[in-house]
């Protein structure tokens, strides 16, 4: 791993101290234990296919054409996006335009380690699937030559941070007015042990991608979709799952995908609505300063006159 | 990608002709294009392959090295993928120019062997929690003529089947050092179990339907396709007496992802991943009888060598 | 779905919606596209359905408070500044699109022959433009990858505000011709591809031209 030279860096054989506690090397089914009790309840109350509640507001970056922050409990995401610029390095010509997507964690982000100041390869890979998943939403043909910046912060991750990321993205794009075809909306499901568990947090995506001793099945997926045209944008899937259990998984995430567009149609509406109350406020306020400025000159017309 | 020229006359008559079940080439949609695979072909590494499909060419070397588990998986090993886009195959992957795709390629590997029913990690552990072995896994691209997911992924099961590793007795020394004991004879060595390794199935949208496949003309007239990794099955892999203690597995999905700036149909995609399936059922068979019949050649008569790249 | 007339700003569209039909009735104008016989919103917004003059074809478009994120087309008007001026071009930033102000500007470049309709050979682009004048122009297709090539080869399009050498700052210079400007405090005389400016609010009566295409009719 590449290591920043400028920052101090433990010494390279240094072990975080978690690794001598107790519950380090948790056995599978201590974990899964842990995380769903005999009931299908989860550590944090939820039902198994309960998701959690998202918080979205847009328009947090003042600096960006667009932005957006959404929170699902412990996973918090701000994502700003810029106006279309030239593309560096570019020497073809393109008849669509081009979305540069980056994706960074934050260093203290992650429970399980300190994520390092340099780009990395679940960075790159989260940046790469954001692309996918953004491309076929946004009007490409409208911006040819150029790019369109969306760059997306992991504040804190707890589980399901790329179709997060995906949701802010959607959100920011359509807050800077990027046209865009429809409002994109993603969601991950982790499968352990058969099971099917919506919206996953840290700890249940590490037992999806850990391995059981049995052979069922077990992964995550994550699926993006077009709601209103009924598309799917992206679809990746970790693990190792059968057929059917694929299939059931989709129609469950369909479904979850549908759920959050009204969250973010509702974001969307309000800040038209605000910037229309804004605007009739300023409207309203030259106005009156017109007014008064008309009945000063008249008042002065009429001394004018007079005298 | 590789970008080739083409009108959109070129286009339209290979879209009409998916649309009608008979490619440009005489195949139908389901139909994989003839295949060259050779294992053994580079004498400095463990395991090595070479898979030629029309013009797609991939050369793949299995490396190994003796490498500490990580402390939360002390009784894994490890395995890494690389590929490296040679400029050989085209100019535009000269300097970083292949760097996205080689990137975008090696991601999907990792993820289809993350799982332990699609790799078994445990068979590279030495020592539990001191000492294991690391699989180093370079994919060469020589050539791209189309469909390079599904041929890194052959060629990588082929080059793993033949990989040998040498046994190695570990004993834990006084303070906690670890020593190592390695016989003698260099024909020591066992094969790893690879039969349940995945393979890449990729099936390109064009028009309305989905073809396995494709060439690389076909590859410039989809703007979406579906990479399904399917787990392999024990038995398609196993030769003479061993074939009865092996119980047949189901193949399941290790990874799915999208490549392309298109989108899917949820019922699309759905069929998609079933066509996968198959095609991967016929494929892991067909590849599993022909590396046993290339590790039986190798044993019985002296193989014949000439060089890789004829 | 989702719409809101009860405070009277009108109907609320965001991306996705489905407006109206595609019809020969409906045309999807800015912040619309098309899509298998409907027009669909592509921004956050309020839907504007206008109804054009000599087609009677209704214009279905969303407003967006934000200015769009588009860029200058071909054929679209856009305003620039021109930063520089040498024998066989002019160059400058685009900074607005029809009615919109962009967020970042672009570069346009306007090659000798395109300044003027006709004597395109004799044209001298020093005699037309000097740095930090506004023009206006149309865009032609684009043929370079950042650069968006104009022209002003048009009556109305040229040089829309100017100030002479050594005037104060702010005072602009008046046309007085096709072909030259005069400022109103040093009354210096300077040579320009002047645009005949047509006002905004035109009024009917004023324009000749479109009354004698609706006469024949």
């Amino acid at each position: 791993m590449p290591l920043d030279y400028k920052r101090f860096n433990g010494p390279e054989d240094s072990i975080s101290y978690k690794r001598f506690t107790e519950d380090y090397i948790k056995s599978y089914d201590q974990l899964y234990q842990e995380l769903i009790d005999e009931n299908g309840v989860r550590k944090d109350g939820r039902a198994v296919d309960e998701a959690r509640k998202m918080f979205a507001i847009n328009d947090v970056v003042t600096q960006a054409k667009g932005s957006a922050y959404i929170e699902l409990k412990q996973t918090k995401v701000v994502c700003s996006v810029f106006d279309p610029r030239e593309i560096p390095h570019q020497n073809e010509f393109s008849q669509l335009g081009q979305i540069y997507c980056e994706v960074k964690f934050a260093p203290f982000s992650c429970p399980r380690k300190r994520r390092p100041h340099a780009p990395e390869a679940e960075e790159r890979a989260l940046s790469v699937a954001l692309r996918k998943a953004l491309e076929p939403t946004v009007c490409r043909h409208l911006f040819p030559n150029f790019q369109i910046d969306v760059f997306v912060y992991i504040l804190e991750h707890d589980g399901a941070c790329l179709a997060v990321a995906i949701n802010a993205a959607g959100l920011a794009l359509a807050s800077a007015a990027v046209p865009i075809y429809d409002i994109i909306t993603a969601c991950t499901i982790a499968v352990i042990d058969g099971k099917m568990i919506m919206d996953p947090t840290e700890a249940e995506e590490h037992l999806a991608i850990m391995s059981p001793e049995t052979q069922t099945n077990h992964g995550l997926i994550t699926m993006s979709t077009l709601s209103q045209l009924r598309q799917i944008t992206d679809f990746r899937q970790i693990g190792s799952l059968d057929v059917d259990c694929v299939t059931k998984a989709m129609d469950l995430l369909q479904k979850q995908c549908m759920k959050i567009v009204p969250n973010i149609q509702r974001v969307l509406v309000s800040n038209v609505i605000k910037y229309h109350k804004e605007r009739k406020k300023l409207e309203e306020e030259a106005r009156e300063r017109e007014e008064a400025l008309n009945k000063k000159m008249e008042e002065w017309k009429l001394l004018l006159n007079a005298g | 990608m590789a970008d080739l020229l083409l009108s959109s006359t070129e286009k339209i008559f290979i879209v009409h002709g998916v649309q009608d079940d008979y490619r440009s080439d005489g195949r139908s949609n389901i139909d994989y294009r003839p295949m060259e695979l050779e294992t053994e072909v580079v004498s400095h590494a463990s395991g090595s392959a070479r898979l030629r499909l029309a013009n797609t060419d991939v050369l793949v070397g299995v490396k190994t090295e003796i490498d500490t588990p990580k402390p939360d998986q002390p009784g894994l090993g490890k395995i890494e993928f690389f590929v490296d886009c040679s400029a050989n195959a085209t100019p535009e992957f000269e300097g970083r120019g292949g760097e996205q795709l080689a990137n975008s390629i090696s991601n999907m590997m990792q993820r289809a062997y993350q799982s332990s029913q699609a790799f078994e990690l445990k068979q590279l552990c030495i020592l539990e929690g001191k000492q294991c072995w690391k699989l180093y896994i370079d994919i060469l691209i020589l050539e791209s003529g189309g469909n390079l997911y599904d041929a890194v992924s052959l060629a990588v099961k082929a080059a793993l089947f033949n990989t040998r590793i040498p046994f190695v007795k570990a004993v834990l020394m006084d303070g906690g050092n670890v020593d190592l004991q390695l016989s003698d004879d260099p024909y020591d060595c066992k094969h790893l179990d690879v039969g349940c390794a995945p393979l890449l199935i990729t099936l390109c949208k064009i028009g309305d339907k989905c073809v396995v496949d494709p060439s690389a003309e076909e590859e410039s007239c989809s703007v979406i396709s579906v990479v399904v990794g399917v787990t392999g099955n024990t038995k398609s892999y196993c030769s003479g007496k061993e074939i009865d203690s092996v119980k047949s597995l189901e193949r399941k999905c290790s990874t799915i992802g999208m490549n392309g700036s298109g989108s899917l149909a949820p019922q699309t995609l759905q069929s998609a991943i079933m066509q996968g399936m198959v095609a991967a059922e016929s494929l892991d068979e067909a590849l599993g009888q022909a590396l046993l019949r290339e590790r039986q050649e190798n044993v019985i008569l002296k193989k014949h060598a000439y060089g890789f790249l004829k | 779905m989702t719409t809101n007339s009860a405070e009277g700003i009108g109907k609320i569209c965001i991306p996705g919606m489905r407006l109206s039909p595609y019809n020969k009735d409906h045309v999807a104008g800015p912040g619309t596209y098309e899509l298998r016989g409907y027009i669909y919103s592509s921004l956050a917004g309020i839907l504007k359905m206008e109804v054009d003059e000599i087609s009677k074809v209704t214009i279905v478009s969303v407003e967006s408070q934000k200015t769009p994120s588009v860029l200058p087309r071909t054929g679209d008007i856009v305003t620039a500044k021109v930063t520089v001026v040498n024998p066989r071009m002019v160059q400058c930033v685009i900074l607005c699109v029809g009615p919109s102000i962009l967020a970042r500007p672009y570069r346009g470049i306007l090659k000798k022959e395109d300044i003027k309709a006709n004597e395109k050979d004799s044209v001298n682009p020093y005699k037309c433009f000097r740095p930090g004048d506004i023009i206006l122009a149309r865009v032609l297709p684009m043929t370079e990858i950042h650069w968006y090539h104009l022209s002003t080869a048009e009556n109305e399009l040229g040089v829309a505000i100017a100030t002479a050498e050594g005037s104060p700052q702010g005072v602009s210079m008046v046309p007085i011709s096709w072909s030259e400007m005069q400022c109103p405090k040093t009354l210096v005389k300077e040579p320009r591809k002047v645009a005949k400016l047509i006002p905004e609010n035109l009024d009917q009566e004023l324009l000749p031209l479109e009354n004698k295409q609706s006469n024949k009719k």
